[in-house]
């Protein structure tokens, strides 16, 4: 439903404020320049850290530091890329948000499905109330989860991070869920059951197959809140680390060169998942669970 | 043998009439729980997972914010002895200024991005991917980013000695209003997709009759803008807003990997306090964390929401 909206919405739009020009386009000047400012004021951080990582300590410190690189050189990447620095806090990290995508998918792609076929007032209430537990500061969660899990020994394990990434990122899937289960058209399902289908056996065959793309969605974003967490893997993480623990210690002891050789190691996956997931994250992807 | 035909006739009648009924759920908690035995199966991992990950942990921390440590008799010590901390003031004060910085911030800059983006040019696809990057980029990284800036050697330093407005570096790291903005800065560099993309989906809905029809009363750009755009639009700005202003009170990680214990908000008050051992305290700090985003979403409603349903 909000897909159609959506799609609809968009050739539209354009036309809508795009303005005929007659006289001098002033208004197109500005607006370009405008555009361009924006892409550099957003790109300029990233630069920054690249060009960070590809330069000494001297020069990352220098009282002027220079827009442009000059003389990079590899020597972060070269002495922080080894298994000994990078390897414990890597494989925590991907274990940990592999871990927290699939089991956040098991836990909310069923419960999204049902929410998705309420009645569209408690539909709306449940998905309300999924969202409702993000007004929770995550520090009120996570202070008696520390101390819980220490009692049960599972802190600097892989599977109590998990188990705590997942209070992140659940709402979230379910949310993205409902939406995408929710454009599924019912008649299928019913047509499905009219030729004597079972109910699980429709759900594994019907609505698995057209609800992938949406939890593929969901998958990767709880995946990315997963690996850039930083709150609870600092609560339960003490002697081992993953890397955004890794980079946050770094900055901590002040070595600039390092962090942003980090940092562009964290970040380099999720920009290229972000790049690829860019189609999926439109409009719809965001309202689809509250709108029709 | 007659009755017992009889009986069997009767309880055919009575089926035949059961199935001409037109169906009606039958009443009581069994027959319902059957009916729905794999719809509850469905929800209840999830549900059981919010109720023992999330409900019970903030009881918890809601009961021990009133506890004595190690006896559990009632008491408000807990929340006597941080207000008089200089730290957790200077926390509260942080919070309260990173979120009105950051959001009024976010907002302006998201509307002017979501309209750029509304209109059609060669490129646009370009300029969508582009804002959204920061989106993906791990908070962390935005707050690290954010101190090759920042730093009394960083950049935006250098650019306002190059431009020649100071002679002297600005140390912006410290607790108070520049604080405040920096962290704000980082935090809107990094939250500005999120805000784009909730306003451009308020702006691409809006039917472009609207304006055709506004533009026929001759109503000017500025004036569509103000009476059309804004109105239609406020649904969307309400759910950025209180999106945004909820994460923003929430802050941890750029204040964490920025400033550290410099400059505390709220959350990293509560854990650098509960890093410290204090853990009945760190909870009395979450817990008055938790009612002020509560109080903002409950003013928002009642004072924003309210007055233009009225209008």
């Amino acid at each position: 439903m909000s897909d159609t909206v959506a799609k609809a919405a968009l050739p539209d739009a354009p036309q809508t404020y795009a303005t005929p020009g007659k006289r001098f386009p002033w208004g197109d000047v500005i607006f370009w320049v405008v555009a361009v400012a924006v892409a550099f004021l957003v790109l300029a951080p990233l630069y920054v850290l690249v060009k960070v990582s590809l330069s000494t300590l001297a020069q990352a410190t220098a009282p002027h530091p220079s827009y442009l690189i000059h003389n990079p050189t590899w020597d972060n990447w070269n002495r922080l890329l080894n298994w000994d620095t990078i390897g414990g806090p890597l494989t925590h990290s991907l274990i940990v948000a592999t871990g927290t995508a699939i089991l956040a998918i098991l836990f909310a792609a069923p419960a999204a499905y049902v929410i998705s076929r309420l009645p569209r007032k408690y539909r709306y209430l449940a998905i309300l109330s999924v969202l409702f537990t993000r007004m929770f500061p995550e520090v009120i969660i996570a202070t008696p989860i520390a101390s819980n899990f220490f009692s049960w020994g599972l802190n600097d394990t892989n599977v109590g991070l998990i188990l705590a990434h997942l209070i992140r990122c659940m709402p979230l899937a379910t949310w993205i869920l409902v939406g995408s289960f929710a454009s599924i058209p019912r008649d299928l399902e019913e047509s499905s059951a009219v030729d004597g289908a079972s109910k699980v056996k429709t759900l594994i065959r019907v609505v698995l197959p057209l609800g992938a793309p949406g939890i593929a969605v969901a998958a990767i974003f709880a995946w990315l809140d997963s690996w850039n967490d930083l709150l609870y893997a600092i609560y339960l993480f003490l002697t081992e680390r993953t890397l955004p623990l890794l980079t946050y210690y770094y900055a901590n002891r002040g070595n600039v060169t390092d962090v942003a050789t980090f940092s562009v190691i964290l970040t380099i996956p999720v920009v290229i998942i972000t790049l690829f997931l860019q189609r999926w994250i439109k409009s719809g992807t965001l309202s689809g669970a509250v709108k029709g | 043998m007659q009755q017992e035909q009889a009986h069997s006739a009767s309880i055919a009648l009575e089926t035949d009439r059961l199935r001409e009924q037109p169906y009606r759920p039958k009443r009581g908690l069994g027959v319902w729980i059957r009916k729905h035995a794999l719809e509850i199966a469905m929800v209840s991992p999830l549900f059981l997972y919010i109720l023992f990950f999330m409900l019970v942990p903030v009881t918890q921390s809601i009961y021990f914010s009133f506890v004595h440590e190690g006896t559990s008799t009632f008491t408000l010590d807990n929340y006597r002895e941080i207000v008089n901390r200089s730290a957790f003031k200077d926390a509260f004060w942080n919070t309260i200024g990173i979120t009105v910085f950051g959001v009024t911030m976010e907002m302006v800059f998201g509307l002017g991005i979501a309209f750029l983006l509304s209109r059609s040019f060669h490129g646009r696809g370009i300029l969508r991917s582009i804002v959204l990057v920061p989106m993906g980029v791990p908070t962390i990284v935005a707050g690290a980013a954010m101190l090759y800036f920042v730093g009394f050697n960083g950049y935006i330093n250098e650019i306002l000695y190059d431009l020649g407005i100071i002679d002297v570096p600005i140390y912006w790291q410290q607790s108070g209003v520049r604080g405040m903005f920096v962290i704000a800065l980082a935090d809107v560099w990094k939250s500005l997709p999120l805000v784009v993309l909730i306003l451009l989906a308020g702006l691409e809905s809006i039917p472009g009759d609207v304006y055709e029809a506004a533009g026929i009363d001759g109503a000017t750009g500025w004036q569509k803008f103000l009476h059309h755009t804004i109105p239609l639009l406020m649904p969307s700005i309400t759910m950025a807003l209180i999106l945004r202003a909820i994460d923003a009170f929430r802050i941890f990680d750029i204040a964490m990997v920025l400033a550290g214990q410099a400059i505390p908000v709220m959350s990293s008050f509560v854990y650098f306090d509960y890093n410290a051992g204090n853990t009945n305290t760190a909870s009395a700090a979450a817990v008055i964390l938790l009612m002020m985003i509560i109080v903002f979403v409950l003013a928002y409603i009642f004072l924003v929401e309210r007055r233009s349903e009225v209008e």
